[in-house]
């Protein structure tokens, strides 16, 4: 077998073993730990991709800061153990059935004969560098952060700004939802 | 592909907007309680002129549609419709959400800067031609919806609706995210020409029609239709009356407009097989919220669930597909689906406009004597959403039954049909509390000029394009997409 | 006099047009007068449904009975023009005779409330104003959609004139009313739909006119199936069978007409009835010649039933309303068997029952309005003997008694005679089976008149009852003129519904 395929279903089998474990703990905080071993997984299929610069970023940012303040709030907030209640609910059995079934159709694409018109095979070469198609010339960008960069600075620049629109909703859905006090009016 | 800097100009509308809503949000820190009245002023100030820069954009093009930013960006007739849809849809909540919120204890500032980026939102969504582009556009606006609805946080009811809305959203939002995903895996490419290329050259491959499929179905939360209606009956009881208003106009129509360009400009080639999809989740949905409303008190539940019975029969204008009928349809369906339905939010935000209480049909009883007016306003709305003419609520169904029936799907506009007897019935528990009960008395009720002044416009709206519907066909005609 | 309503026609409409809007524009004034003045609600509601009255009067005189098809008066702008329906009107004798009916019969309820003593007078006004928009527009629409759009338009001032005035059960006999009857429209509606798609499918054009659909079926130009013929037809049938009512969709019929306030029921039993009765000939029948052909020992074998059934209910009432709203379910089927019996007689009979129908069940409601305002019952058994006591009254409701059984010289015995005369000439038995019916309405007709008038005042309370006010006179009197003149010189009406009648049979392909 392939190496890189080999390591392909390790860390795809990691991650969803890591997304089963968030889901499945009553501890928050053995969720979060769980939610860390995905993100990990994550950032290796990323390597697998040789998009190392994405990996590197997913480790420090998501492993590294965003864990680390989840971990930060649930000590603070100090959540104790949840009142047992029973792990399946009635709802359960349809929930596995749904899921099982979506299962079942996805997978059975996924590993089907015919998908799409083959495109040429991946050139593992290609891969590290990205070619960017301009109006006057073809430049040929080395590495893979730059591509990150020309993509997400360039191409996807009006997305990009949208998000950042977006975070800062999410700051002051926060602060509005958060925030203790209410001063009192009328 | 990169852009020149003068694509600036296609989103001039969208930058200013933004740009007043963060000037409006470092306002409100340092205007007192008392005179926030002004910021919800400026942002309807703010409303109106985006409406008026709207035009910016098409000044400066030479041919429609004009695409902008690397293919993300359209500047089209389409979008244009929808834009001014939405933005009167948040101004005329503006207007509902005055004293609402005013007498409210909770601050203004905020609150109008989020309808403003809400709205932002959902402009970039009608504009959006590429999938990345529409999927952050239909986050921004569905996470500053998140923080409306539990904007009234004290209340468990509002708080309740912002957690339903936001996990069920997020849900839905990762499954269209998925459905996306497997769009591009077999496209390769996230661009809606590039996908309808490329579903063109292998139409039956099953990775696009689970994409597809699992697309449709963030979609359908996103319009409340069934199966993925549960959240919007709790959803509006919950969220604060203007909001609620809001929900079921603006979002709507922006999620319409996605779902009718990623289906008409994207999955076009696959259309034998998601008309299928369309049709069976129409049938569903009509039935489950006109049979759903029957038994609501509540009149936002109401409201909720009628709105769920509209979402089916708006659906029918997909299955026109490849007619001339279709898409048409659908949106001169949308426009007089947004007159009738703010303006029946108006009449309830009226009728209380404090907190929760006030809400339930029987408060309506006797409201032709105390004040016949807003009564017989309600009654216009009431009989335009049940589809009697000569209102814009008959148009819009004409138009959607023929356009189902041309499309060869008779059973569904049948059904369609029967479904409008049987909303008459839950519509006119209004009508019945209103005019045949006799109220004790003690009905809440508070003029607000504000409130009036939208709804008569709703009115206006309603009556005319019910008796001389055609600068509304008109316009839609002519802003169909390309 | 009539000269001097020309100046009408001065507000730039033509007189059809201002026929139709004159009582809305009456409502939209109305709105703008405060609830509190009764006697100016009292004088814009006569002046409005009397100009109006006038008006038809006025398109009567200057009709021309041999104008071909529906032509009278023609009106044809687009409305909304990319879908071609337009604003299509017309008239001719038969929707002509109809459309006075609806006017006086306005008119003289406007004339009986002037004398009661309504709560929200305004909005009772009001509702039946917009009604008879209503009426006349289903009368004269020559577009289905506009036709449809005016159908529906009825529906709501009714369900309030109901629900609002009625009685105790009034939102209940009001849903009911509203309900079936939507149903039946709704049908309708998508039948017209399907129709008109069908017309462009086949012929190209894009059309709403009943005109053109009427030259397309002529040759089966839209090319129907028989199963889509039969469908369609069966959409149509429903939604005028239902408003007739025809026997088994009669039943919200005898709960609207007990809860419904005096002018309800009179304009229910007068006009709505007969506008089910209309839409069949005029749309039913020519559209679709070959699925009437198919239906019609179906639609026949219901009537003879709802004729005998009616008949023998009314019978068995002790309500007065009751028994005259089953009886007007008896003689519709006898309408409806005129219709479809497929002969001239039988039909001119059909059409000029109808309006006999209308003067003399308007009349009779009327009457019974004006006890029950004095007495809030409508039990025979609380009355008897009151002729004493009110002449006028019972004078009055001999007359439309009379009227309604038949007796020669009345209007109703030229109708039913005509009618029966018709269908004895298809099927003897079906004529033999329709006879009962009217032997049995003379049974309960003057049982009736006999318990509540006659003999002597079982009740000491009745004889304190005052007779009929001036208002309520003025209502009755020209519907009791009406009854007596079209039973004694039926010439004239039955000359203008000669052609509206061959025009239909020839497009329903149903004459000899």
């Amino acid at each position: 077998m392939d190496p890189s395929v080999f390591f392909f279903w390790v860390f795809a089998a990691i991650t969803v073993v890591g997304a089963l474990g968030v889901i499945t703990m009553r501890q928050p905080l053995h969720s979060a730990l769980f939610l860390l071993l995905t993100f990990l997984a994550v950032a290796g299929l990323f390597i697998l991709q040789h998009a190392e610069f994405l990996a590197a970023v997913q480790v420090l940012v998501y492993a590294g800061g965003i864990m680390v303040l989840f971990l930060f709030t649930i000590m603070l907030v100090n959540v104790r153990r949840q009142a047992k209640e029973p792990f399946v609910n009635r709802r359960a059995g349809i929930a596995v059935l749904a899921g099982f079934f979506l299962f079942l159709l996805v997978g059975g694409v996924l590993t089907g004969p015919a998908l799409v018109k083959k495109g040429p095979p991946a050139d593992p070469a290609a891969l590290k560098t990205t070619v960017i198609e301009n109006s006057t010339a073809r430049v040929v960008v080395p590495g893979n952060s730059e591509a990150v960069a020309w993509g997400l600075y360039r191409d996807y620049l009006l997305p990009f700004e949208v998000a950042s629109v977006f975070l800062l909703v999410a700051m002051i859905g926060a602060v509005v939802l958060g925030k203790r006090s209410l001063e009192k009016f009328d | 592909m990169p852009f020149p800097v003068s694509d600036l100009i296609l989103i001039v509308p969208e930058l200013f907007l933004t740009a007043v809503a963060l000037g409006l949000l470092i306002y409100a820190t340092v205007v007192s309680r008392e005179k926030e009245g002004a910021i919800a002023w400026m942002a309807l100030a703010a409303l109106v002129l985006t409406g008026v820069l709207l035009f910016v954009p098409f000044s400066s093009v030479t041919s429609l549609p004009q695409i902008g930013f690397a293919g993300m960006f359209a500047v089209d007739k389409f979008s244009l419709f929808f834009k001014i849809l939405i933005l009167a849809a948040a101004a005329v909540t503006i207007l509902f959400s005055l004293r609402f919120i005013g007498s409210s204890p909770y601050p203004g500032g905020e609150y109008y800067c989020l309808i403003l980026l809400t709205t932002v939102g959902m402009l970039f969504m009608v504009s959006g031609v590429h999938l990345v582009s529409i999927y952050i556009a239909l986050e921004l606006m569905a996470l500053s919806q998140y923080v409306l609805a539990g904007y009234f946080k004290q209340e468990t009811k509002s708080i309740e609706a912002a957690a339903k809305y936001f996990v069920l959203g997020a849900f839905s939002s990762g499954v269209l995210l998925y459905g996306l995903s497997l769009v591009y895996g077999a496209a390769r490419t996230l661009t809606l020409t590039g996908v309808a290329q490329a579903l063109a050259a292998s139409p039956k491959a099953p990775l696009f029609i689970l994409g597809i499929i699992l697309v449709a179905c963030g979609l359908f939360f996103k319009i409340a239709s069934a199966p993925f209606h549960v959240w919007a009956p709790d959803v509006y009881e919950g969220a604060p009356t203007p909001i609620a208003a809001f929900f079921a106009v603006g979002p709507k129509l922006a999620a319409y407009a996605i779902f009718a360009r990623i289906f008409y400009s994207g999955f076009g080639p696959g259309s034998a097989d998601w008309t299928v999809i369309v049709a069976a989740s129409a049938a569903l949905t009509m039935v489950v919220g006109n049979v759903g409303a029957l038994m609501q008190e509540n009149v936002k539940r109401l409201l909720g669930y009628s709105s769920i019975g509209h979402a089916g029969y708006a659906l029918m204008g997909f299955l026109g597909y490849g007619t001339d009928f279709g898409l048409p349809a659908l949106m001169i369906y949308l426009a007089s689906y947004a007159l009738m339905t703010l303006g029946a939010f108006g009449l309830v935000v009226m009728l209380e406009t404090k907190g929760y209480a006030g809400e339930s049909v029987d408060d309506f009883n006797g409201l032709a004597r105390k004040n016949p007016t807003a009564a017989a306003a309600m009654l216009v709305f009431l009989l335009s959403l049940t589809g009697i003419p000569p209102t814009v609520g008959f148009i819009g169904k004409y138009y959607l039954f023929t356009s189902a029936m041309k499309a060869g799907w008779f059973w569904l506009a049948l059904l369609g049909v029967l479904m409008s007897a049987v909303s008459l019935f839950y519509y006119f528990r209004i009508v019945r509390a209103m005019y045949l009960v006799d109220g004790e008395g003690e009905l809440r009720w508070k003029e607000e000029p504000a409130v009036s002044a939208a709804v008569i416009a709703c009115l206006a709206g309603t009556l005319l394009f019910g008796i001389l519907p055609q600068p509304l066909v008109s316009w839609a005609k002519a802003c169909l997409l390309n | 006099m009539l000269d001097s309503i020309t100046s009408l026609d001065l507000l730039g409409a033509d007189i059809l047009t201002t026929l139709l809007f004159l009582p809305s524009l009456g409502a939209l004034l109305l709105l703008a007068v405060p609830a509190e003045a009764k006697q100016a609600i009292r004088a814009m509601g006569l002046l409005f449904s009397g100009a109006t009255l006038l008006v038809s009067a006025k398109i009567a005189l200057r009709f021309d009975p041999a104008t071909p098809g529906i032509s009278g008066f023609r009106v044809d702008y687009p409305w909304m023009e990319s879908l071609g329906i337009r604003y299509q009107l017309g008239i001719d004798g038969f929707a002509l005779s109809l459309v006075v009916l609806t006017t006086l019969l306005t008119f003289c309820v406007l004339l009986v409330a002037a004398g009661q003593d309504l709560q929200r007078f305004k909005g009772y006004v009001v509702s039946f104003l917009i009604l008879e928009t209503g009426m006349l527009g289903s009368l004269v629409a020559l577009d289905t959609i506009l036709f449809y759009v005016f159908w529906e338009v009825m529906l709501v001032p009714m369900y309030f004139i109901i629900g609002i005035w009625g009685g105790k059960r009034r939102i209940y006999a009001a849903m009911k009313f509203f309900l079936f009857t939507l149903v039946g429209s709704l049908l309708m509606f998508i039948a017209i739909l399907f129709l008109a798609i069908q017309h462009q499918k086949t012929t190209g054009i894009l059309s709403f006119s009943l005109l053109d659909w009427m030259n397309a079926a002529k040759s089966n130009a839209w090319a129907l199936t028989p199963g889509m013929e039969a469908l369609v037809f069966g959409a149509f049938a429903l939604a005028f069978l239902v408003k007739v009512p025809l026997w088994p969709l009669h039943t919200w019929l005898p709960d609207a007409h007990v809860e419904a306030p005096t002018g309800g029921s009179v304009i229910l039993a007068g006009v709505l009835l007969k506008l089910g009765t209309y839409g069949l000939m005029r749309f039913a029948l020519p559209l679709f010649p070959n699925a009437t052909m198919k239906f019609t020992p179906l639609i026949v074998g219901l009537a003879l039933v709802g004729v005998v059934y009616g008949a023998w209910v009314a019978a068995a009432q002790k309500d007065m309303k009751k028994l005259v709203a089953y009886s007007s379910v008896s003689h519709l089927a006898l309408v409806v068997l005129g219709i479809f019996a497929g002969n001239a007689e039988a039909a001119a009979g059909a059409i000029y029952q109808m309006i006999g129908h209308g003067l003399t069940t308007g009349l009779l409601f009327m009457l019974v309005g004006v006890l029950y305002d004095r007495r809030h019952t409508r039990e025979m058994a609380d009355y008897g003997g009151v002729a004493r006591q009110v002449p006028v009254t019972t004078t009055l409701f001999v007359i439309a008694t009379l009227g309604s059984i038949g007796l020669p010289g009345l209007n109703g015995f030229i109708g039913e005679f005509l009618i029966l005369a018709g269908v004895f000439k298809v099927n003897v038995v079906w004529c033999a089976i329709a006879a009962t019916g009217m032997i049995l309405s003379a049974i309960y007709m003057l049982t009736l008149i006999q318990k509540v008038f006659w003999g002597p005042v079982t009740q000491p309370v009745n004889n304190g009852l005052t007779d009929i006010n001036i208002w309520e006179f003025l209502g009755a009197m020209p519907l009791v003129a009406g009854i007596v003149i079209l039973g004694v010189y039926p010439g004239p009406v039955l000359d203008l519904l000669k052609p509206s009648i061959t025009f239909v049979l020839e497009a329903a392909r149903l004459h000899p």
